[in-house]
């Protein structure tokens, strides 16, 4: 993916370039609200990251302008305050997703492969398939090979969340903001349990452990 | 050149004593002057009578009639009078007033009295026909005499009270000086690094014990900050030795071993260094929520949604734990809030009531509607918190086993109570009977 990476810190700067460069996206840098903006309007992106203070021009009227200019790449905000309003302006001004600083790298990575995504044409799906496993968006219904499986309210909703990004990872803390709707870590451990009764659910008579997890990252359903 | 003494004490003492003398003097003179006007008129009245009777003698009888009773004796008045009837040619012809003709009316002349000499006096000339004058005189002697008995009075009694209010003022400003001095004995003491000590408190409870008594409270609250500060401090280095120490080791570990077990070793790495950043994230999100500044934010929030959904998902944390969690939440409660913070602090109370409860224990999760409020409560029949410690327990790192065994940071109590402050809400700890009940109250909105 083609990369905007919009940052004044070097030091943050240059370990999302390296980082991102590593899992082999195309990174185009910028240090200061102009040249972002410039690069913004100007190249072919897949994906934007925006820090929410820029030197020459703060990254919410980039945004803005981004967005006014036609711009529609998925825009991942990052900020150094965690408060509430600002997660609601940097949403309300157009971005998709956001992150607060100081990130973990990989919360990073999956936060943008998710959002990459999103650039794939969406027909409105009514059936999400994955390794064996089928949902009815519809119907709530979950089969595995054919066998019914019964799932609480949360418990679908994360497997939901895993079969939409099958294949890539997604955080413990992008499943507390999708499936329960909390835009803060709660220090408790809530997704493990409800993930050990979904993969039980899942697995049951199976040989293979339908999800895949990776400590200190995230939870990604395996693609076949 | 200062007018004023340096101290404060001496000055209030100064300006007491000099507001005092000059109160003295104002009231001296007014007496002096009062009683001197009133004697004055008494004499100029006495003068008067004397004056008229002798001109109605005149009438009557003419210059014969006046002689007449000039000569006859006088009557004992109380103020001696002196009379004279001069003629044209300015001779005294009747009357006991040795001195020479004074021009018609009030004035003031002298007296030769045949005993002391020449004397002032105050003296009313009438004019008759045929040249005569009348004169009637009041000896001033007895007005200066009596002027005289004040002003000696009076000077004495101003010596004596300047004497008592100087004395009154140097023990007044020596007193305060005192009192006062027990206070800078105090600061002096504290800020020499002595943070024990504190100010004598009198028995009488007047301001000066009421300052001593404020003194004292707010250095015990200082040292009460600073010791939990200390306290706080100590901990969170204790708290983040251990992880960051076997982060280290792992680390080194690395560099030492083979491919075999290298991602594990790596994992387990990147799991301690995550315990260190959730400490410090829990420490950030006390401050930020004690600032208060997320108030700003707050909106209905639908409490009873809130519970019940939350304790769907804690049920089932409880389960695997071997506890058991379960609800009474009432339809329809509504507080004015943060829907997040307020989740966490239910997490918060459940989770230490997990925690801290044997297998097999019941947990259980109310909210409902109590007199204009809402509270809300979490039970649990676990060996509950002993009352002495039951306050210390809110206070951030305080965890109660001194092994500091049971994960946590022992943040968990210290953030529910901060965010119960912010929603105006507060935080009890009491006893279940067995185990411990924890209830936190919030005014209900009003749905207007």
């Amino acid at each position: 993916m083609r990369i905007l990476v919009a940052e004044d810190e070097e030091d943050t700067l240059r370990f999302v370039e390296r980082g991102l460069g590593e899992l082999g996206h195309n990174i185009i840098a910028a240090n200061n609200g102009e040249d972002a903006l410039h690069h913004g309007l100007t190249e072919t992106l897949d994906v934007i990251i925006l820090d929410r203070m820029l030197p020459k021009m703060d990254g919410l009227s980039v945004l803005k302008r981004l967005r006014a200019g036609g711009v529609t790449a998925p825009v991942l905000m990052l900020t150094a305050l965690g408060r509430i309003e600002d997660r609601v302006d940097g949403l309300q001004a157009g971005a998709d997703d956001y992150l607060v600083k100081p990130f973990a790298f990989s919360e990073l990575a999956a936060r943008i492969q998710a959002l990459g995504r999103r650039l794939m044409p969406t027909a409105v799906t009514t059936k999400l398939h994955a390794n064996g496993i089928e949902m009815d968006l519809l119907t709530r219904e979950v089969r595995r090979e054919g066998k019914c499986i019964l799932l609480q309210p949360r418990e679908y909703r994360l497997l939901e969340e895993l079969m939409r990004h099958a294949g890539e990872f997604v955080t413990r803390t992008m499943l507390l903001e999708r499936v329960w709707d909390f835009h803060f870590d709660p220090q408790t451990k809530i997704v493990e349990t409800h993930m050990s009764r979904l993969r039980a659910k899942l697995n049951d008579g199976f040989a293979q452990d339908a999800i895949e997890t990776v400590r200190g990252v995230g939870y990604r359903m395996r693609a076949s | 050149m200062r007018l004023l003494p340096r101290s404060a004490a001496r000055r209030i003492a100064l300006v007491a004593f000099l507001a005092y003398a000059a109160a003295m003097l104002l009231l001296g003179s007014a007496v002096y002057w009062a009683t001197h006007a009133a004697f004055a008129r008494q004499i100029d009245s006495s003068i008067e009578q004397a004056s008229t009777a002798l001109l109605a003698e005149y009438r009557d009888d003419g210059v014969r009639g006046i002689s007449e009773a000039l000569t006859a004796p006088h009557g004992p008045g109380p103020i001696a009078l002196g009379t004279a009837l001069f003629n044209r040619d300015g001779h005294r012809v009747a009357g006991n007033l040795d001195t020479q003709m004074p021009a018609p009316g009030w004035q003031r002349i002298v007296f030769l009295d045949p005993l002391e000499g020449p004397d002032p006096a105050r003296a009313k000339t009438t004019a008759l026909t045929g040249g005569y004058r009348l004169v009637v005189a009041a000896d001033l002697e007895s007005l200066e005499s009596i002027d005289s008995t004040i002003l000696g009075l009076f000077a004495a009694a101003l010596i004596v009270i300047l004497l008592v209010g100087l004395t009154g003022a140097l023990s007044l400003s020596r007193y305060l000086q005192r009192r006062l001095g027990n206070i800078e004995t105090t600061a002096a003491a504290i800020i020499a690094g002595d943070m024990a000590q504190r100010a004598v408190q009198g028995p009488a409870g007047d301001e000066f014990d009421r300052v001593a008594a404020s003194l004292n409270a707010m250095l015990d609250r200082i040292a009460a900050l600073v010791a939990n500060l200390r306290q706080v401090s100590a901990d969170l280095a204790h708290d983040l030795r251990t992880p960051l120490t076997a982060l280290r080791n792992q680390l080194e570990l690395l560099r030492q071993i083979g491919d075999v077990g290298k991602a594990e070793l790596i994992d387990a790495a990147v799991e301690r260094a995550d315990d260190v950043l959730a400490l410090f994230n829990a420490i950030l999100r006390i401050s930020e929520v004690e600032e208060g500044n997320l108030r700003k934010a707050f909106a209905p929030v639908d409490l009873s949604a809130l519970a019940t959904d939350l304790s769907e998902t804690l049920s089932l944390l409880a389960s695997d734990g071997g506890r058991y969690l379960n609800s009474a939440i009432d339809r329809g409660l509504i507080v004015t809030g943060d829907r997040e913070l307020l989740a966490q602090a239910i997490i918060n109370l459940v989770e230490n009531a997990l925690r801290h409860t044997p297998r097999g224990s019941l947990v259980k999760l109310s909210a409902r509607r109590a007199r204009g409020s809402v509270a809300l409560v979490v039970r649990d029949n676990g060996p509950g918190i002993p009352e002495a410690d039951r306050s210390r327990v809110q206070q951030r790192f305080v965890r109660l086993e001194p092994a500091r065994a049971t994960p946590g940071h022992g943040l968990g109590l210290s953030l529910v109570r901060a965010i119960a402050e912010a929603h105006g809400a507060c935080l009890s700890l009491d006893d279940a009977r067995p185990g411990l009940i924890a209830t936190l109250i919030f005014p209900e909105r009003i749905l207007s």
